[in-house]
């Protein structure tokens, strides 16, 4: 039995190396990139991928097929340290591709300065989804820890985007209280007696806010809430943006050590470059990111509108510090959460 | 074809399944391996097939070393105790196995079949599958089977051990024809010493690995070599008697013991039919009671016992018995016609049982 | 003999059911509550499927399943399949056939190694493989090197499927050669017939149904697994998504009814799987009872040794 495995396993080893070299061999006239992403960008770059291809196509002559990989934002880098062949990444946070710089050194540690914006073409921030007509007349923050009003977002401890919020809703409170901690925690406590169930993630959180019809006000992504309000749901909601914001840097790069390799660095820059063109920052408002090119960006302040921005880094120290002071055993979060 | 083994020993771990065997059988022969379960005779079989390797020793066939030649190339035939007849399968592709295997022309495997279907009786059921047969007509099959390659040998495990008791009589008889017809080579294993009576030439009879006797049905029966091969072949009372002034006693009966000295003990043996009975009470030296008879078709065993409390059996023809007027608590004399002695200053039983030897009813009785 | 055994336990299960005989209505309510615990969790869910893929009608359906990367899906689930049964059944029938039959050293770990992926969760199958062949794992830096791809390619998902796979044609095997026992293989050596003819006429043949009850619980598993091979698999739409992996990827994307059309392929086969298995247990069942038969058959009038 042991022989016939080694023979054929030999086999496998061919074929995918053939596989591969199918793939790259090509470069002149068909290139593959894959772009590692994270779950929620997928139509992003269904679309952006066909206006790629085609531009590439006009400038070069050249044929390009972008190839994505979909799942949790670290779970993907995870996959790229071990060895997933993505020739780009555009991941939810900065500091998931600073896990790939550190871990695979497959790109330099600098990454982040070689793309205009710190790498990030759009951005994205969080809002409210309140019921038609927006009954309990929700408009800012202060406004969700008032009696009788329910708030739906998902639990910090198994949720990235309930970390959002909580760190949102908490950032919101320094600012308004002149960075007393110790008010921003009443206000964030305040806030979380007003949930009456934490789901385990964000699509939970959904369901029971859209389909179940529990709670007044629902805090999510603001691309995910236009979703919802112009596409799978209209007409049943309408989003409120709150004065004041946190602000999400999904951020881009490409990976050094694979597009040598392959000797796609050419073509997976201009990929990443053309994020920024208008054709594809009009894209991703599309998709209901926040364009960073400014041209675009007027063009859609009704759908985006302009309020204040605040960013992990400047208000919490990094994603490190905030993890640490909130989330982990004994953290805020456990000091102000009492189920 | 002749074959011989030399010094054959087969260990399996540290147990001796067979130690030190050595016999030869001629070519023809129709000989039979016979013993009790665990005696090693199955696996002296499977040597000479070549199925288990001996640990050490030399087996001939015809003069030939065969240790390093393999199953397929010793061309024997070898019928299985439980036939293991081919599942998947008919009668036919049964029989034609061994021959597709050797490359015969395919009109050739059909004569040879049909040839072999007529010669077994399975005339009519050459499509059918083994769960469709009976247990008779599979040990033909399997028969049929080995048979066909025409091997130079044939080997039986237990051949009749798994048909009834009536089909088992029935292919005795045919086994012994089947050998005259053919001539080829015998060897069949089996448990059952009135089979291996009736059937073989010769016996070679094993118990515990070990050879005890090698002889024809006669020898074996009339001159067993030790009290096992006595015990196993037929039946036979055995006494235990102390020597005293040159004779031999045990109860009120009396052996003459040689030169055998004062206090020895000796197993005196005799079989059934040595016991002579008269309804004269005065005509033979001992005197006894019919106390029980079981009636097996032509024959009857008879139980008598004697005035010290032993026990004897003897066995006679319906007509004696009649002619006798013997029935049951009717007074008769006895005498032992011949006897042996089996073993001296040896005590193998314990002394309860040292009235005559009763081995469970079985067949064994009808001789 | 065994036909004196076998008897002795149907004559146990005779009684036992006599004992149960006595309360019909116990008997009643035991079946209805399988029954309904069957139908809800099982049958419900089940049909839910189909009509969750059919809810916007043929159509539809038949657009998601023609859609590229589902075709990718399906291709690759097939070539998975392909790859991997057939090396399954190579191992099981090996390991099968080396346990029934031989008697050697270190035979009882080898059965529990066969056991040993019932035992392991799925998802330590995949990680095994990433730290393995994944870049900071042992052989990755050297497969970087000559630019072999295990993980995040075919090889890997095959790996990790085999693994996961692995028992089922054993597992089967196992017991149906024990039963058969080699007589009718030695009786093929002594027809002067050589171990490969032997192997191909008498020994496969005799455990065929057993054999294609393995391929298929094989087969199936490997089409169907999903957390090993979300380990290993990269995700990458139209080159590294399996079915199961494509449909949780539909499903995530809100494209429900894609989503149940391809869980429906899958749902299919399984119940091609189940009416296979229903049918070579039939077969078996009824193979093994003409077995008996004729064991038992064998045994009358046999002396008790």
């Amino acid at each position: 039995m042991k022989c016939f495995t080694g023979v054929n396993l030999k086999t496998f080893f061919l074929v995918s190396a053939l596989g591969i070299a199918a793939a790259s061999s090509g470069g002149a006239r068909d290139v593959t990139l894959l772009n590692v992403s994270y779950d929620p960008t997928r139509e992003l770059y269904l679309e952006f991928n066909a206006a790629f291809a085609k531009h590439w196509k006009e400038k070069t002559g050249d044929t390009v097929t972008v190839k994505q990989s979909h799942g949790g934002s670290s779970k993907q880098a995870r996959s790229v340290i071990d060895g997933l062949r993505a020739d780009v990444v555009t991941l939810a946070l900065a500091y998931d591709i600073d896990a790939i710089a550190e871990r695979s050194k497959a790109l330099p540690p600098d990454w982040q300065q070689r793309l205009p914006g710190n790498s990030s073409p759009y951005v994205s921030t969080l809002g409210f989804l309140v019921r038609k007509g927006n009954p309990k007349d929700i408009k800012d923050w202060d406004d969700l820890v008032k009696p009788g009003i329910s708030v739906v977002t998902p639990n910090p401890k198994t949720s990235g985007v309930a970390r959002w919020n909580y760190l949102a809703a908490w950032g919101y409170a320094l600012k308004a209280n002149q960075n007393d901690q110790k008010k921003a925690q009443e206000y964030v406590a305040k806030l979380y007696k007003n949930v009456p169930v934490l789901d385990s993630g964000a699509r939970g959180a959904t369901t029971t806010f859209i389909e179940r019809g529990i709670g007044d006000v629902l805090i999510n992504w603001e691309n995910e809430l236009l979703l919802v309000t112009r596409k799978t749901n209209p007409g049943q909601f309408e989003i409120v943006m709150p004065t004041v914001s946190i602000l999400a840097e999904p951020a881009v790069a490409v990976i050094d050590r694979n597009v040598n390799r392959k000797g796609t660095a050419d073509v997976a820059r201009a990929y990443l470059e053309y994020l920024y063109s208008e054709t594809g920052q009009e894209i991703a408002a599309k998709h209901f990111y926040r364009p960073t090119l400014e041209s675009v960006a007027a063009k859609h302040t009704d759908t985006f509108p302009r309020l204040e921005l605040f960013t992990v880094a400047e208000m919490f120290g990094g994603w490190q510090q905030a993890h640490r002071d909130h989330f982990t055993e004994g953290g805020s979060f456990d000091r102000i959460y009492k189920p | 074809m002749s074959i011989e083994l030399r010094n054959i020993t087969k260990q399996f771990g540290a147990v001796a399944a067979v130690n030190n065997v050595s016999f030869s059988v001629k070519e023809g022969e129709l000989m039979a391996l016979l013993g009790p379960s665990g005696g090693g005779k199955t696996t002296v079989l499977r040597m000479i097939a070549g199925l288990e390797e001996p640990t050490s020793g030399d087996i001939f066939i015809q003069g030939q070393r065969v240790n390093d030649l393999s199953v397929q190339q010793r061309n024997i035939g070898f019928v299985f105790q439980n036939y293991a007849l081919f599942k998947n399968m008919n009668v036919f592709k049964n029989i034609a196995f061994g021959l597709k295997i050797k490359k015969w022309k395919r009109r050739d495997i059909k004569a040879r079949v049909a040839e072999l279907v007529k010669l077994l009786g399975l005339e009519g059921l050459e499509k059918r599958y083994a769960h469709q047969l009976s247990g008779g007509q599979r040990q033909r099959v399997a028969i049929a089977r080995a048979l066909a390659p025409k091997p130079s040998v044939l080997l039986l495990d237990e051949p009749f051990g798994a048909v009834d008791a009536k089909i088992r009589q029935e292919l005795r008889e045919w086994l012994v024809t089947l050998h005259h017809e053919l001539s080829v080579t015998t060897i069949f294993v089996t448990h059952d010493q009135e089979e291996a009576m009736e059937v073989s030439n010769r016996i070679v009879i094993f118990s515990k690995g070990d050879l005890e006797q090698l002889g024809t049905p006669r020898e074996v029966y009339e001159q067993p070599a030790n009290e096992f091969v006595a015990r196993f072949v037929g039946v036979m009372n055995v006494l235990e008697a102390e020597v005293k002034d040159g004779v031999a006693r045990v109860g009120e009966l009396q052996f003459a013991a040689g030169d055998q000295p004062d206090g020895a003990r000796l197993r005196i043996g005799f079989r059934p039919y040595a016991v002579q009975v008269s309804p004269d009470v005065n005509l033979y030296p001992y005197r006894a009671v019919l106390i029980r008879t079981y009636f097996l078709g032509i024959m009857l065993r008879l139980e008598f016992e004697l005035g010290s409390g032993l026990v004897l059996r003897s066995r006679m023809t319906k007509e004696e018995y009649a002619q006798l007027g013997l029935e049951d608590g009717k007074a008769v004399s006895l005498q032992i016609r011949n006897y042996r002695v089996l073993a001296a200053e040896e005590s193998a039983l314990p002394p309860e049982r040292q009235s005559a030897y009763q081995p469970p009813p079985s067949i064994a009785e009808n001789i | 003999m065994g036909g004196n055994v076998s008897r002795m336990n149907r004559d146990a299960t005779a009684k036992s059911q006599r004992g149960t005989e006595e309360s019909p209505l116990v008997k009643g309510l035991l079946v209805g509550v399988c029954g309904l615990f069957l139908a809800v969790f099982l049958l419900l869910p089940l049909i839910n499927v189909f009509a969750q893929a059919l809810a916007k009608g043929w159509q539809l359906y038949w657009a998601s399943l023609r859609e590229p990367d589902s075709l990718a899906a399906i291709k690759l689930t097939l070539q998975i399949a392909a790859i991997v049964v057939p090396l399954n059944t190579l191992f099981g029938v090996c390991a099968a056939w080396a346990i029934a039959k031989f008697e050697f050293r270190g035979k009882s770990l080898l059965i529990t190694l066969i056991d040993l992926p019932f035992a392991v969760s799925p998802v330590v199958a995949g990680l095994i493989y990433v730290i393995m062949f994944g870049l900071q794992g042992y052989l990755g830096p050297w497969l970087d090197r000559h630019d072999i791809q295990i993980i995040f390619a075919v090889p890997g998902i095959a790996l990790a499927t085999i693994f996961v796979t692995f028992p089922f044609v054993a597992r089967e095997l196992i017991p149906v050669m024990q039963a058969t026992g080699r007589e009718q293989e030695e009786a093929a050596l002594t027809l002067g017939a050589g171990a490969w003819r032997t192997f191909w006429h008498v020994t496969l043949p005799s455990v065929k149904w057993g054999l294609l009850y393995g391929i298929i619980l094989c087969n199936a598993r490997a089409m169907g697994e999903f957390g090993a091979v979300s380990v290993v698999s990269g995700h990458v739409s139209g080159v590294t998504n399996t079915m199961p992996l494509h449909v949780e990827k539909l499903y995530n994307e809100y494209q429900g009814p894609a989503a149940f059309a391809v869980a429906s392929l899958l749902a299919l086969l399984a119940l091609v799987t189940l009416g296979l298995k229903t049918l070579l247990e039939w077969k078996q069942q009824r193979e093994y009872q003409n077995a008996q038969v004729s064991a038992t058959e064998a045994a009358v009038g046999r002396q008790p040794e």
